[in-house]
């Protein structure tokens, strides 16, 4: 080893720099290469800003500003040149918005659009105006727009939520508005019944002004008296229909309902988005037994509306209605309670009481963000404690088993919308684990690139657990968020120009001390190494890591960066950060064990059996070979025996058709039946038309379903069996023999009964 | 307990009902007429479907037939003659949670009812239509009726009807957006059955003509049917209906027809001897007028009177327009 490569070696082993030779990177503003494109983010479209969209529900409350501009123009704009104008001044507009977010603008898309197409207007002399103001006409979502910022996951989440407030509002409403109505109506329609509604007075009150000189409502009252229906409402149904309906219309955890009486004092509606996992658990508790008492108001409403409450069954059970009686269906009626969390450094507290408030099963939807991967408190420990805490929150939430948990970089909030929107109607807990990329006090990072960084890094993966979709890990897990999901880290193409102008084209990783690179807090642990002392010695760091760590170095992993003027470099890194990047992968596999990706099991099972499987076929082949060979010149071949089949031919392949049996001899036509004694009716082919049982009630009568039978034979005589049959249309009553040899006429019958034997 | 107590309590009441529960008041139609099979048909179905008696609606128009209502004990609407249909299309349409049942006779329904009929069917509105064809007037003590027998001598036809009966399958089978029909005769109760058992379960509606002897006024009219099986053609297929091995031996003349056929279903409905029996056209994608109209606002008494009001209005005879004595009275004024 030389001395020059000894120094690299030194540096890779122990952090330490020579004094000269090897640059201190935070001296020097360099990047990971793969991120050279980035510099400009205004000029790319892609998922930020986003407009937080008022008034919908679900996915479409979330959409892109570059989306919304492409459903504009595909409005607005006519194909071909003639709409060429428009889409170019129109996408201008749109990086005119995105500079304006960049700068820290906050408003709604609308506000920001004429903002926008203002400025836009006074620095050019091209027409704009028209063009802008009939794409505006297009634009058919408005609403706050967001940059990635430290803000964003916090807003994201709370708007994506109270979404689904309006939509459980809605459906709550819509049922709730149904049963008081439906039950006013039972208690109007028992008014309609009472004495008190036939009253001249209340008629007269009931007819309007313009005719009540017309009819004489004295002698209306007198009919109506007469004619009165029996029976009101039972006082105990009257109480408990009224007690249903003062508890559903005085309910606070939903707005009023629209079809309160006009008059009625409306009450705030209960809050549900809280500073603290203690202070919603606390509101939870507090607010149980108006929960308990609303439940069971909806359960007897839906009861009394079918009419369907009966006092024996049901009060029984109403009176000890408590919190055990709700079932998930009635906790998925109420709102859930928003908490909105920031992870401070060290905080562990804080996490265990998040992990007791998910365990309750409560329909809580928490948002933790975490705005720092890369501890710095950690770091003079000697140990990259990256992401373990928050990772570790994470993980512990699935162990729980029935906390639905979304793990995503803010960058890859709006492209997980669905996940999102599924986990704020999931009706248990539901965390949402959130790396903003924000590091607090750092001016310098672009957030979304941190993030989107930290997640291509497997620094802060993304994962979902949906306990709601199925019994197993394979339905509930998924992974496949992540850039690559099957590989270790990432790999992209990457090209550039060498030092003689020829185009190089690479794949290159990126991986986990790429996203280290990125903060200028860990810049001690690369070194820049001039390009002078570049080695075939020094390895890219994700070939490096792919390999077992090495017992004496030679070899330095290093990775490429670039300065500001593009230029490429070569930055070598410490086995510290080596470490932690393992370490970095080794849980990233964990993951994707979970994930189904490279499952430890699936590989034991899969290697086990093709082992047993080759061991098999070993067994057989070596048992052919053992076989004495057929004598070689059998003059007779007809005598040779055949070989013996192989045992999985022999048997018949399953669901063979068995072999064709001799046919069997036609099956004898059923013989004709005997005329009965007795007499029957062919009850089944009755048409109930009333002739047999007016001829003799006792004897014919109808069953279950008011069809003919003979009761009792010995209840009339043979010739009403007789008559029954000639007058039955259907001729299906065949009155047998006559039981009573002494019946008069019973010679003339018996020819008349012939044709019904 | 695994199940919650509120759901576990909004199933512990569904206890079975008897055929007794739906006998309204006592038939007052002749002994023998068919509209009693009908009738025992009817009341087996919502027996055995356990329907609430409170949540069931049939509606009729006038004729022995349409006194049916009286004789279920659900909701009932006994209207007038030929409206039926527009009664029952209204109660769908404010309450599309009742389960809606129509009867109506071939008078009510093909004579005086015959423009509700052909837009009913274009509506498609989730109901059960059964039209008891006797082929007579029976209330009006035999009036000639659409579907009457050429050369049938009645009371208006006193030297015979003059023209071929109407026949209603075809008709039916004609109009835009049919989704069910189906045919079957009083006197194969098994099969009457079966047919509006599953008229019911069609979600749209579902035309069921029930040919229905009268013996008071038609006495032997149907006779060489009811007592020739072999007159009789069943349709069978396994989307439609399926004839048990008992009948089958009394009903031997069978064909498969695939109710999902139309342009069969016509070439079937229009052989009428033998008469065919079973589903003869069936399509579930048929949409609902129903379902397309219905409205998401609440329907509140305000809501209610309100629009009774506005409707109203557009007839009102204001008092002020009252007519001086010797003056003739205002028309109505529509709107
Ligand atoms: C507007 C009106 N016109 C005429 C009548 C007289 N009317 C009563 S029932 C009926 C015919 C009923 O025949 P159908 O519908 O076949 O019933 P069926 O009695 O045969 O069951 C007629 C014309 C009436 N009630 N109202
Ligand atoms: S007149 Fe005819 S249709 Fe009417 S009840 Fe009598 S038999 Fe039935
Ligand atoms: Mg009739």
């Amino acid at each position: 080893m030389n001395l020059e490569h000894l120094d690299l070696v030194t540096f890779h082993v122990t952090g330490s720099r020579p004094a000269s030779g090897l640059d201190d990177v935070g001296k020097l503003t360099l990047k990971p290469a793969l991120l050279a494109g980035y510099r400009d983010l205004t000029r790319l479209r892609y998922d930020y800003p986003l407009v937080l969209a008022a008034g919908e529900t679900g996915e479409e409350c979330l959409r892109s500003v570059s989306a919304t501009i492409d459903d504009v123009l595909k409005q607005a704009a006519p194909g071909g040149l003639e709409g060429e104008a428009l889409r170019k001044h129109t996408l201008r507009l749109e990086r005119e918005i995105r500079s304006l977010v960049a700068q820290g603008a906050k408003a709604t898309l609308r506000a920001l659009w004429d903002r926008a197409a203002q400025d836009l207007a006074s620095r050019t002399n091209e027409p704009v105006a028209d063009n802008l103001s009939r794409a505006r006409d297009a634009l058919t979502v408005d609403g706050e727009v967001i940059d990635c910022d430290a803000t964003a996951p916090a807003k994201l989440i709370t708007h994506a939520w109270a979404a689904d407030h309006r939509r459980k509002a809605r459906a709550f409403l819509k049922d709730v508005n149904t049963l008081i109505v439906r039950l006013t109506d039972i208690l109007r329609a028992d008014y309609m019944k009472s004495s008190d509604a036939r009253t001249a007075d209340h008629l007269k009150a009931s007819i309007g002004t313009s005719h009540a000189d017309v009819f004489d409502f004295k002698a209306l009252s007198r009919v109506l008296a007469r004619t009165a229906v029996e029976g009101s409402l039972p006082e105990t149904r009257r109480a408990r229909i009224n007690w249903a309906l003062s508890v559903l219309k005085s309910q606070r955890f939903y707005p009023d309902p629209d079809c309160r009486p006009q008059g009625e004092t409306r009450t705030e509606p209960l809050s549900f988005t809280f500073e603290s996992g203690a202070a919603a658990l606390a509101a939870f508790r507090e607010r149980l037994p108006q929960m308990v008492e609303l439940a069971k108001a909806i359960s007897i409403a839906e009861l009394e509306v079918e009419n369907r409450y009966r006092e024996a069954k049901h009060d029984p059970v109403f009176s000890h209605f408590d919190e055990g009686a709700l079932g998930p269906k009635d906790l998925a009626l109420f709102p859930s309670y928003l908490v909105c969390l920031r992870l401070r450094p060290g905080d562990g507290a804080q996490s265990a009481s998040l992990v007791e408030l998910l365990s309750t099963g409560l329909p809580v939807k928490v948002l933790v963000q975490i705005d720092d991967i890369l501890e710095g408190a950690t770091l003079a420990e000697g140990q990259f404690a990256f992401g373990v805490k928050s990772l570790r929150l994470a993980t512990m939430a699935v162990g729980l088993n029935s906390v639905y948990v979304l793990q995503s970089s803010s960058s890859n909030l709006f492209q997980v919308r669905d996940r999102l929107i599924k986990g704020m109607a999931y009706p248990g807990p539901t965390l949402f684990s959130v790396y903003s990329g924000a590091l607090l006090g750092a001016a310098d990072t672009i957030p979304y690139l941190s993030a989107a960084a930290a997640m291509q890094s497997r620094a802060f993966p993304a994962f979902a657990y949906d306990p709601g979709a199925g019994p197993d890990w394979a339905s509930r897990f998924a992974i496949d968020d992540n850039p690559q999901p099957d590989q270790d880290w990432p790999v992209q193409g990457f090209s550039y120009q060498d030092e003689n102008r020829q185009r190089v084209a690479e794949d290159v990783a990126f991986t986990f001390v790429d996203f280290v690179a990125c903060d200028g807090r860990h810049a001690s642990h690369f070194a820049r190494v001039p390009r002078a002392r570049w080695n075939g010695a020094m390895i890219p760091v994700g070939e490096y890591l792919a390999h077992p760590p090495e017992r004496v170095p030679e070899r330095v992993p290093y990775l490429l960066m670039v300065d500001e003027n593009d230029v490429l470099q070569r930055v070598i890194v410490d086995d510290r950060l080596i470490l932690a990047a393992r370490r970095c992968a080794d849980m990233w596999h964990s993951l994707q064990e979970l994930g189904g990706i490279h499952n430890s099991h699936a590989r034991r099972l899969l290697e086990r059996e093709k082992k047993r499987w080759d061991q098999e076929k070993e067994r057989e082949l070596a048992a052919l070979r053992a076989r004495p060979q057929p004598a070689p010149a059998a003059r007779t071949p007809e005598a040779v025996p055949p070989a013996p089949a192989p045992a999985a031919e022999a048997r018949a392949p399953e669901g063979a058709a068995p072999a064709p049996k001799p046919a069997a001899p036609a099956a004898a036509e059923a013989a004709e039946e005997k005329p009965s004694d007795d007499p029957y009716v062919e009850t089944p082919r009755c048409t109930t038309c009333n002739e047999c049982t007016q001829i003799n009630p006792k004897m014919f009568a109808y069953n279950e379903n008011k069809q003919a039978y003979i009761a009792d034979p010995g209840a009339g005589t043979y010739r009403e069996l007789v008559e029954a049959a000639e007058s039955c249309q259907v001729s299906i009553i065949h009155p047998g023999k006559p039981r009573n040899q002494n019946e008069p006429g019973l010679e003339e019958l018996i020819k008349r009964a012939e044709p019904f034997l | 307990m695994t199940i919650p107590a509120t759901e576990w309590m909004s199933e512990i009441d569904d206890e079975p009902h008897l055929l007794e529960a739906y006998q309204g008041s006592l038939p007052r139609w002749c002994t023998g007429c068919g509209d009693n099979a009908i009738l025992a048909a009817v009341q087996r179905l919502c027996r055995d479907e356990g329907l609430t008696p409170e949540k069931t609606v049939f509606v009729s128009g006038i004729g022995c037939s349409s006194r049916f209502p009286h004789y279920m004990r659900t909701y009932g609407f006994h209207g007038i003659h030929g409206r039926a249909l527009p009664v029952a299309e209204g109660i769908k349409m404010a309450r599309p949670d009742l389960h809606v049942f129509v009867n109506t006779g071939d008078g009510d329904c093909c004579s005086i009812g015959a423009a509700h009929w052909i837009h009913a069917i274009r509506y498609n509105m989730n109901m059960t239509v059964m039209l008891h064809d006797n082929h007579i007037y029976g209330l009006t003590k035999k009036q000639v009726s659409p579907t009457s027998p050429r050369g049938l001598r009645s009371n208006t036809t006193p030297r015979g009807a003059y023209l071929e009966p109407l026949n209603p399958l075809t008709v039916t089978l004609g109009v835009t957006n049919v989704s069910f029909v189906a045919q079957a005769v009083d006197w194969i109760p098994e099969l009457l059955y079966d047919i509006i058992s599953a008229a019911f379960h069609h979600k749209g509606l579902s035309f069921v003509r029930i040919i229905q002897r009268c013996p008071e006024y038609l006495p032997n009219l149907l006779d060489p049917w009811v007592q020739d099986p072999m007159r009789t053609l069943l349709l069978t297929h396994e989307n439609g209906i399926q004839v048990s091995p008992g009948l089958a031996k009394v009903y031997k003349n069978q064909v498969r027809h695939d109710p999902s056929d139309l342009n069969k279903a016509r070439e079937v409905a229009s052989a009428e001897d033998p008469i065919p029996v079973g589903l003869l056209y069936w399509n579930p994608a048929v949409p609902c007028y129903d379902v397309i109209r219905q409205s998401p606002q609440l329907r509140t008494p305000d809501l209610i009177r309100a629009g009774l009001d506005s409707e109203l209005d557009k007839f009102t005879i204001w008092p002020q327009d009252e007519p001086k004595r010797g003056q003739a009275r205002p028309r109505a004024r529509p709107s």
